[in-house]
């Protein structure tokens, strides 16, 4: 299955091939979780603070049971601490 | 209020959301500012402006003219001046009738605790997690209201937490881990106008908070990506177990 990602900031380095500024299409086994999502991008699970799916917050205790579906807009933040 | 009171505040007062009521109340507020940064010089100056009584400035630095570009609080003539006094220097020219304390140092433990205690409304406008998860704890136990801004690079973000809600998120529900990398405007680099916008909206919250008026982002993050100008809203829900607000696991 299809499911967008978008990376936020420092994560753009690991946005996959064909991403247009921080969006980027991303292929993924059917019934992906979201865990496993951020797994295979190979973003450390340690710089994802945020995720958004089509915008609704997945908590980190939610995030190896949320499952993906075709579609799906997946968003990662890193610590937005600055100011 | 003295007629010139009331002329300074004209335009505020004649919206019905604040009126004459509200703006005694702002000249009644004390709020607490950490932060005279880039989020902290545009939250400051609209509070000073807006007419907030009494403000206590937090900041342990001093003006570096790498501060400049964002930081509109401070002057070049300010740079190697502590930031609380450059602060309050431009505050008090923009509205003398404002009271401003200065803190050039860092507050820590019983020293932040009795700080916030001290304000009605605190403001962080700070640039690193390990403050903003002191600062976020001080408020939740001594039950105050805490703006919450972040920015860096193009993007930026806005809570508001509610320690006075039962159901309300604290900045620990969204932020679980501990020692998380820290990433800096001055490693990463922020455009000048973005600390700005959310700088500007933590005033628009706090003025919310001592007004009443309107809904504020209590457990709402708002965030900002300017690089494709979107806006998006997300609902954070209170951590049962969150170390700070939450009961234990």
């Amino acid at each position: 299955m299809r499911v967008t990602v978008k990376l936020y900031a420092t994560l753009g380095a690991w946005l996959p091939p064909g991403a247009v500024r921080n969006v980027a299409p991303f292929e993924l086994p059917d019934g992906s979780s979201v865990a496993e999502a951020i797994e295979r991008l190979g973003v450390p699970p340690g710089q994802v603070h945020l995720v958004l799916v089509n915008g609704q917050f997945v908590a980190p205790e939610a995030r190896a049971g949320r499952r993906l579906a075709a579609d799906d807009a997946l968003a990662l933040w890193p610590p937005v601490a600055g100011g | 209020m003295n007629d010139d009171d009331l002329l300074r505040y004209s335009r505020q007062i004649m919206l019905p959301e604040i009126d004459i009521e509200g703006q005694e109340r702002l000249c009644a507020a004390h709020v607490l500012l950490v932060g005279l940064g880039g989020l902290g010089s545009p939250a400051a100056m609209y509070l000073a402006a807006a007419g907030v009584g009494r403000l206590t400035l937090v900041d342990f630095d001093r003006v570096d003219l790498s501060n400049l570009q964002r930081q509109i609080i401070h002057r070049t003539a300010d740079i190697g001046r502590p930031k609380v006094e450059s602060a309050r220097d431009a505050l008090l020219a923009l509205n003398p009738g404002v009271t401003v304390t200065t803190v050039p140092h860092a507050l820590q433990d019983e020293a932040l605790a009795e700080a916030v205690r001290g304000a009605d409304v605190v403001v962080d406008a700070t640039d690193n997690l390990a403050t903003r998860f002191a600062l976020n704890a001080a408020c939740v136990r001594a039950r105050r209201p805490l703006v919450i801004g972040a920015a860096i690079r193009l993007e930026g973000q806005v809570m508001v937490v509610r320690p006075d809600r039962p159901d309300g998120a604290c900045y620990r529900c969204l932020y679980r881990g501990d020692g998380e990398p820290d990433e800096t405007c001055s490693q990463s680099g922020v455009l000048a106008p973005v600390v700005g916008i959310i700088g500007a909206m933590q005033a628009v919250e706090v003025i919310k908070l001592i007004t009443g008026a309107g809904d504020t982002l209590d457990g709402r993050l708002l965030l900002l990506d300017a690089r494709d100008m979107e806006w998006q809203e997300v609902r954070v829900p209170k951590h049962a177990h969150c170390p700070v607000c939450g009961v234990p696991a």
